[in-house]
């Protein structure tokens, strides 16, 4: 008996009380309104919602369809994070005593209460150019062979419903609006990943325009946020990977990446001290030479000459070794982040404690204040 | 005010919605989308088990075969020259699915896997994990996108344009930003999915209000086999949703308070793979009997071992932990039967064509028939490919063979009276209860098991609900994202599909695959009822009529498994 899932349906009631930013969509008014309803102790965030909207105000205005997580439509915030409001179970937080706090996603423009105008979000995908190119390839007859493990490559951005909740979070286009994001990117890796796909080398090419993978700030809201187990970071970091395979580096954060790999592979440790010139380019490097020199006072950077070599920079370099043996596929198994779920999954066939935080599930955000 | 003209319009942008967008517009149409949801939200998305084609990939297999399976299935209801060109144009419907990129789970030689499911003869249904919907929806709208077809988003189709006998658009309220819209087309295309809404307990999104039904019944034209409704026999207890046959296919258990595998009573060959409707009733003759825990059984999939829940059922496991707090690698799972699909609908012919110039239907909205009394596992996503496609294509040569479009100010003028008839009343009741009184009864009184008095009890409940929905009020005055008067426009076409469902289940005086009526007529009776019902509205009243079945070349048989 799992005692950390949602509790089984019984017959009784709760009281739920929730607070929802109403946006009134004619005049631009924006008020922060309670609500208190008594549920079945088995309701999701969404069947609040519905209950608000019955019974207390019709006026109430949010996205839902299938309430089984896999349409997408009820993305929201809930204490300042991105859940599918169907995903979302109640008894734990009403419990509690806590009154969460409901808003629409982030990084999109509000239309009404918690509906957010996905225009462009939208765009964004439509600009990855997302479907099956397969060249100038005839399809066979039946379909294209293509083993299991080559398909599993792209299982997890396969399973992205497009809901919007890693955009809402996604910490880089709140500085960067026209970052092209975490969905986005996610499906672009969906195609470069699929072994039927010959345009790869073209799709990485613009995805590593401005505004594209290096722009990502590895926050990992996405991964965190995302409720079907995407994790639109991973993917991010395949799609820089497979680019600096097919020589794609013109990019500064694919020559920082190239950079912090030589170090690794050489001498074991970060070399700071060459990293601007690496990554910028000697001219940008010389401008920077009163910072540097600032840092290196400060014991920040250690001198170039002599490098400093890991004492046991061999390990570093099987590493190494280790990460370039493994081709598409591996990249599954190495990718930092790897869903929790996984790790659940084989919690006890592992011989693992439940109680190590390895293993946790993903819980619900804590109660926050107010 | 005109908005557009189309060639073809299409309502509902499913997986019939959208292939047919396809087909229409490789056909040299101009064609749109119009869906009150985005297109990849729609329901189509939640079939998890599969598509049913007779690829041969996991055993030897034919179209015939298939086309067998299915009418046996249908209990002999389905019309057999659809049946033939559904399992006859499968095969090729599922490569080019392929082709355009669907993520196919794969053999060990890298085919499409294909996994047994119920009542079929052989391993015929082809699946992604179990999320196959999920990756047809959205490799159908990869290719929408990539032929920038225009869709009318979150635009709530509400009327269809009649002029000079022709079906001519479609008049629809603007979710985003408000005011009724219409839009000109030489042909429409309904394809908004059914009309699970209309019970309490069932596996549908709340989309799922048979808007396409209802919106050919007001122009004139008959729903055929309304009183054929699935349910299916593992729907999560409390909340309906689905759980995949697939669990089955996977080799699942479905257990009683006894811990009995009471299947064997009832299914004693085919077992957890029998028939959808067979198993609904054993299920419900189980619950009833006293031998259920809490009015469910017990779907075990404990046996199967984490490693192959985890590959191929891990969708089945997030929604029993999410929905019931089990997870099923260590407990069973709690289900009964749900409404899940409804194989009546828009009454057409094999290239989707109604008795309207210019309209046409596919998908679950439509009943072609190919799935009769009873729908086999698999064969939902099979129809809105096949049939998506069909109907695209003769509508996009129908449009393109004639020219004018024509939509008369008085359409539009009376649309608009009406509405304001509805928003300007502030004296009366609120939507919900009588929804809900709606989806409650149906259950009780129009559920698994069938009963003359209780059916005319329907009826009579019916009634008073659409009395009541007379004085119905919206709280939302406003133009932006107004889900309040569409919920309660979506609520006005769910009564009038109950109030056609339920004379046809009257009338059929026999128990024939989802209708059945173990109390005073438990036999199929060939004899009388191998034939459809088709319903049509008159002043309001329904209208139930007789049209034959076609058959090709099977008999009908007693129906074992």
């Amino acid at each position: 008996m799992h005692t950390d899932l949602a509790p089984a349906p019984g017959s009784t009631t709760i009281e739920i009380a929730l607070k929802i930013w109403r946006y009134d969509a004619v005049t631009g008014d924006k008020e922060l309104k309670r609500y208190e309803v008594e549920a079945p102790d088995w309701v999701t965030l969404l069947d609040v919602l519905d209950i608000i909207k019955d019974k207390h105000d019709g006026t109430l205005a949010y996205r839902k369809s299938c309430r089984m997580m896999i349409c997408g439509s009820c993305g929201m915030r809930m204490d300042g994070a991105a859940v599918l409001a169907c995903k979302t179970r109640m008894y734990d937080i009403a419990k509690s005593g806590h009154v969460p706090v409901i808003a629409p996603m982030g990084n999109l423009p509000v239309r009404k209460d918690l509906v957010v105008d996905m225009e462009p979000f939208w765009n964004k995908i439509r600009r990855m150019k997302p479907w099956l190119d397969p060249g100038y390839e005839e399809p066979p007859e039946k379909e294209w062979r293509v083993s299991q493990e080559k398909m599993n490559v792209i299982h997890k951005e396969a399973l992205c419903i497009m809901c919007g909740c890693c955009v809402s979070e996604c910490n880089s286009m709140e500085s960067d609006p026209e970052f092209f994001g975490p969905a986005a990117l996610a499906k672009g890796m969906r195609f470069v990943g699929d072994a039927r796909d010959q345009a790869n080398v073209s799709r990485l090419e613009d995805y590593n325009d401005e505004h594209g993978i290096w722009d990502c700030t590895r926050c990992y809201f996405c991964n965190e946020r995302c409720p079907k187990g995407v994790d639109p970071r991973d993917a991010i970091a395949k799609l820089g990977a497979e680019s600096i395979k097919e020589g794609i580096e013109h990019d500064m954060g694919a020559k920082h990446a190239n950079w912090f790999v030589t170090s690794a592979r050489t001498t074991g440790w970060l070399r700071e001290t060459e990293l601007v010139p690496k990554t910028q380019g000697i001219v940008e490097a010389i401008r920077q030479t009163k910072f540097a020199l600032n840092l290196a006072k400060h014991g920040k950077v250690p001198s170039p000459v002599p490098p400093h070599v890991a004492e046991r920079v061999n390990e570093s370099r099987l590493l190494y070794s280790l990460v370039k043996e493994q081709g598409r596929d591996g990249a599954l198994g190495i990718v930092q982040g790897e869903h929790a779920l996984g790790r659940i999954e084989f919690t006890e066939q592992a011989g693992l404690k439940a109680n190590d935080p390895e293993v946790q599930p993903v819980v619900e955000p804590p109660p926050a204040e107010g | 005010m005109v908005e557009a003209k189309h060639d073809v319009l299409i309502v509902g942008a499913g997986c019939a919605g959208m292939r047919a967008a396809i087909e229409a517009h490789d056909a040299g149409a101009d064609v749109a989308l119009l869906s009150k949801i985005h297109p990849v939200r729609s329901h189509s998305g939640a079939a998890e088990g599969g598509i049913n084609a007779a690829l041969g990939n996991a055993s030897d297999d034919s179209p015939e075969e298939h086309a067998y399976d299915t009418v046996k299935g249908s209990d002999y209801l389905g019309d057999q020259d659809a049946i033939e060109i559904l399992c006859n144009e499968a095969p090729g419907d599922v490569y080019q699915l392929e082709h355009w990129g669907a993520v196919f789970s794969r053999t060990d030689d890298g085919r499409i896997a294909q996994r047994p499911f119920g009542a079929a003869g052989a391993p015929r249904t082809a699946y992604a994990a179990d999320i196959t919907g999920h990756v047809l929806v959205h490799v159908l709208y990869e290719q929408v996108m990539k032929r920038e077809i225009p869709t009318y988003e979150e635009f709530f189709a509400w009327k269809l344009v009649m002029n000079d006998d022709r079906c001519q658009g479609v008049i629809a309220w603007d979710l985003l930003d408000g005011g009724l819209k219409s839009i000109g087309a030489k042909t429409v295309i309904l394809a908004t999915g059914g009309a699970g809404r209309l019970y309490v307990g069932t596996t549908n999104a709340y989309a799922c209000t048979g808007d396409g039904m209802a919106l050919a019944l007001s122009v004139g034209v008959a729903l055929k086999d309304m009183e054929m409704m699935q349910f299916h026999p593992t729907t999560l207890s409390p909340t309906g949703v689905l759980i995949t046959e697939g669990t089955r296919g996977e080799g699942a258990y479905l257990l009683n308070s006894e811990g009995e595998r009471f299947l064997k009573r009832y299914a004693p060959n085919a077992m957890e793979l029998a028939s959808r409707d067979v198993i609904s009733r054993a299920e419900q003759t189980e619950i009833d009997e006293g031998r259920g825990i809490n009015g469910n059984v017990m779907l075990d999939l404990r046996h199967l071992g984490a490693e192959k829940i985890l590959e191929r059922l891990h969708g089945t496991r997030e929604l029993s932990m999410t929905f019931a707090g089990v997870d099923p690698i260590y407990e069973p799972i709690p289900v009964r039967p749900g409404s899940h699909y409804h194989m009546g609908g828009v009454d057409t012919d094999v290239w989707g064509l109604t008795s309207v110039e210019g309209l046409y239907a596919a998908g679950e909205c439509a009943c072609v028939s190919v799935h009769g009394a009873n729908r086999l596992g698999g064969n939902a996503l099979m129809e809105t490919i096949t049939y998506g496609k069909r109907v695209g294509r003769h509508a996009a040569d129908w449009a393109l063979a004639n020219t004018t479009i024509e939509v008369p100010q008085s359409v539009e003028a009376d649309a608009e009276r009406e509405l304001k008839e509805l928003l300007d009343r502030n004296e009366g009741e609120r939507p919900w209860s009588i929804r809900d009184e709606l989806a409650s009864s149906m259950h009780e009184n129009f559920g698994v098991f069938r009963r003359e008095e209780q059916m005319r009890k329907q009826g009579e409940i019916v009634e008073g609900l659409r009395e009541r929905y007379q004085r119905v009020i919206v709280d939302d005055k406003g133009d932006v994202f107004n889900t309040d008067l569409t919920q309660a426009l979506e609520l006005g076409f769910l009564l009038e599909l109950a109030a056609c469902m339920v004379p046809c289940g009257l009338e059929r005086k026999e128990s024939r695959g989802a209708h059945a009526r173990p109390y005073d007529y438990p036999d199929r009776d060939d004899e009388q009822y191998l034939r459809h019902t088709l319903v049509t509205m008159r002043d309001g009243t329904p209208q139930v009529e007789w049209k034959p079945v076609t058959m090709t070349k099977w008999q009908p048989q007693e129906r074992t498994y």
